[in-house]
């Protein structure tokens, strides 16, 4: 078992130059590529996905489950633009979702723990795209094409969207309990236990939203100020962790075996200059 | 959570450096600084949710203060007894653990878990009685807060029995054993007992 | 190489495959001629109910649903393709993986609202269009994953060795010309009628050609580089990467 933690022969460094130079030598150069492309995938897609649910499609927040027929076929007659174009975007785009399971896959196998807890984590977020996000972008554009469509079959649609789009937990659930059960028992400090510990605080949001199958109406329906608001704020502390943590397990990649380096003052420095981003 | 008796280095909050002794200087935390971050993260959640049960609590104060009737205070203050003593028996836990006096924290730790189970068993008590006697999760707007708020609290204690059995694994070790991970857990176990005082208090007490 | 380790078994399983996909294809009535998506619910419901249609509907789907996984084999024969290459870490085939769980549940579930629509022929026209509906957006519209899949092999081949590539760098140009064929047929939803709609050339005749295209060329790739990589031994050896496995 390897445990050189002499990191990657380093090419001799990024032209000065125009950015789009440096980023092309880091294309050809950086041992770390593929990595960073998984990464910079990852956060461009989330702002993309947060561009087209927010002001375009209008669906998020969620509109509300206690609607009558007559408001929900508003809704969607309203919303038919933003509705069929974002979720179209959505379809294209959302094979963006496999680079973010790679990398956080790719931080357990990094990890002292067993492969198992990576492969378990790419099987049940790749399962989790179907009914987690795609079924809604699905049945949302049925629900939208369709003006004339009766009131009381579009509800049934608008339900079904979403309730599998927020309803869908056990895989964010168990998938979170998994990573951080590989981050605690981690010897290789790939990642913080405090990361770790939120890695639970984002499985119990799944467990807090659970009532929203139940509710119509009040703090826990689907977009109850408890079950989607203060669970949303949950969800948002944890994801810019992560990426802000990946970022950081990136740069202190040593394609070694052992303990991951800390990033010392001057590795800041260099590793930027790899990565191309500006201090 | 690490094991960190290896030779030498101590894993845990990232930045350590290597080489320090396991002979850990005075700390500024008990138990891994990390657990903090979850419980300060915990406690603002929570607060986020009383906060929202105070508000609607003020919209809507007669039916709360009519369906807080239906609850027992006697039940509720034995809950609230039966943790705070758990507490006190898992502090005595930990100085124990920490004097070397491993079995005495052992069984310190057991009655933690005993008492955690009675606190279990009243809850639960109590949950069959209300809903025979006709108050369930959806009956009204208080009785949707109180099985949300003692259902999540259960939740965390029922994480809490996890690691009391972190505790009792790391007491019963000779060689491997970490200070740490007994006050990190008892930290965890701690927060319970917060979070149910506070529950308690607004949930039974203020009316 | 006589080595019983039933990859070649796996790969065989290709053509088997293609015609029984091939046949459920032509045996559904809603793809020789494809429906359009401004057929009325009168019409929609007619063509459910017409008895020649409705076994030719049920069995071709009951077809598609037992045999639409059926690409997997081969899709992780890929993986394990693109594990070999000369990348610095698992990520593009941790990447491949993702993609290819999603593709197949896609299609199944669009199975399943054809083979619901199907079920109850006699129903409400309204609700068997909008089964209808539900099924065709699934099928259609619902490609992120074999755009994913084309792009992550495409530059999973553009960053292998230069000198010894495991495929050849027309199969990644390859690649990105089906993932752009298929993009127009994620914007389906905008149309019901004309080229754009999910009978229409983009979203159906060109994606569909695009993705038996793409099984023919990459299973044609795919098969040789076993077949070379069995001859010389390759497949023994470990992938170049400098993590210990």
């Amino acid at each position: 078992m390897s445990t050189t933690a002499a990191g990657p022969a380093t090419p001799p460094g990024p032209p000065a130059g125009s950015r789009l130079g440096r980023v092309a030598w880091h294309w050809r150069n950086n041992p770390k590529r593929e990595l960073w492309f998984a990464w910079y995938t990852t956060v461009i897609f989330y702002n993309i996905f947060f561009i087209v649910f927010f002001p375009v499609t209008h669906a998020q927040p969620p509109p509300h489950p206690y609607w009558s027929d007559a408001q929900v076929a508003y809704w969607f007659n309203h919303n038919h633009d933003g509705l069929l174009i974002g979720l179209a975007i959505i379809f294209a785009i959302a094979g963006m979702t496999v680079a973010q399971n790679a990398l956080i896959a790719y931080s357990m196998r990094r990890m002292s723990v067993s492969r198992a807890f990576g492969y378990s984590y790419i099987v049940m977020y790749s399962l989790s795209a179907v009914p987690g996000l795609l079924l809604l972008c699905v049945v949302l554009s049925v629900g939208a094409m369709r003006p004339g469509r009766d009131p009381a079959q579009v509800h049934w649609l608008y339900d079904f969207a979403f309730l599998s789009y927020i309803g869908t937990m056990g895989i964010f659930l168990l998938g979170s309990l998994v990573w951080m059960l590989a981050i605690l028992l981690d010897k290789n400090r790939v990642l913080p236990k405090w990361f770790g510990y939120l890695n639970l605080c984002n499985a119990l949001t799944e467990v807090v939203v659970a009532p929203a199958w139940i509710f119509h109406q009040g703090v826990l329906d689907w977009n109850g100020l408890i079950s989607w608001w203060v669970n949303m704020v949950v969800f948002g502390v944890y994801t810019g962790a992560f990426i802000m943590l990946l970022r950081t397990m990136i740069q202190r990649e040593d394609f070694g075996d052992g303990p991951l380096p800390d990033l010392r003052k001057d590795d800041r420095a260099k590793a930027s200059a790899l990565a191309g981003t500006p201090r | 959570m690490t094991d960190i008796a290896q030779a030498g280095p101590q894993p845990g909050a990232a930045g350590r450096p290597p080489g320090e002794s396991a002979e850990r200087p005075a700390r500024a935390v008990p138990g891994q600084p990390d657990m903090w971050v979850l419980v300060l993260f915990e406690a603002l959640v929570f607060t986020a949710y009383l906060a929202v049960y105070l508000f609607h609590r003020s919209a809507h104060s007669e039916l709360f203060l009519r369906s807080q009737a239906d609850l027992s205070p006697w039940l509720g203050t034995l809950d609230t007894l039966l943790l705070l003593t758990s507490s006190l028996f898992m502090l005595r836990c930990v100085q124990a653990s920490r004097a070397g006096a491993f079995r005495a924290a052992m069984s310190q730790a057991f009655i933690t878990a005993l008492l955690g189970t009675a606190f279990l068993a009243s809850k639960i008590t109590e949950w069959a009685l209300l809903v025979h006697g006709g108050h369930g999760f959806t009956s009204n707007e208080f009785f949707t807060y109180y099985f949300f708020l003692t259902g999540i609290h259960l939740l965390h204690l029922l994480i809490g029995f996890i690691t009391i059995g972190v505790i009792i694994c790391q007491l019963r070790r000779r060689e491997r054993r970490s200070q740490e991970i007994v006050e990190t857990c008892a930290t965890y176990w701690h927060t319970v007992d917060l979070l149910w005082v506070l529950i308690f208090s607004l949930l039974y007490v203020v009316r | 190489m006589r080595r019983a380790d039933g990859e070649l078994i796996l790969f065989w399983t290709l053509p088997v495959l293609a015609v029984i996909w091939a046949s459920a294809f032509l045996l559904f009535p809603g793809f020789t001629h494809p429906m359009s998506p401004s057929m009325t619910a009168a019409q929609v419901a007619g063509f459910y109910r017409d008895p020649a249609h409705l076994s030719r509907i049920r069995y071709s789907m009951i077809l598609f649903n037992w045999f639409g996984v059926g690409l997997i084999p081969m899709l992780m024969l890929l993986v394990m393709q693109v594990r070999r290459m000369a990348h610095r870490t698992p990520i593009l085939s941790y990447c491949l993986l993702g993609c290819t769980a999603g593709g197949p549940t896609v299609f199944l579930i669009a199975d399943l609202f054809w083979l619901l629509a199907a079920f109850q022929p006699g129903r409400d026209p309204q609700l068997t269009l909008m089964f209808n509906d539900l099924a065709w957006m699934t099928f259609t519209a619902v490609v992120p994953f074999l755009i994913g899949q084309s792009l992550i092999i495409a530059l999973a081949i553009y960053l292998d060795h230069p000198d010894r590539p495991v495929f050849r760098r027309w199969v990644a140009h390859f690649n990105v010309v089906i993932a752009a064929a298929l993009v127009p047929a994620a914007f389906t939803g905008l149309a019901l009628g004309g080229p754009m709609a999910w009978n229409g050339l983009l979203p159906f005749w060109v994606k569909n050609m695009a993705i038996a295209a793409w099984i023919v060329v990459m299973s044609v790739a795919l098969g040789r580089n076993i077949y070379r990589q069995r001859a010389d031994g390759s497949d023994q050896r470990a992938p170049e990467e400098a993590v210990a496995a």
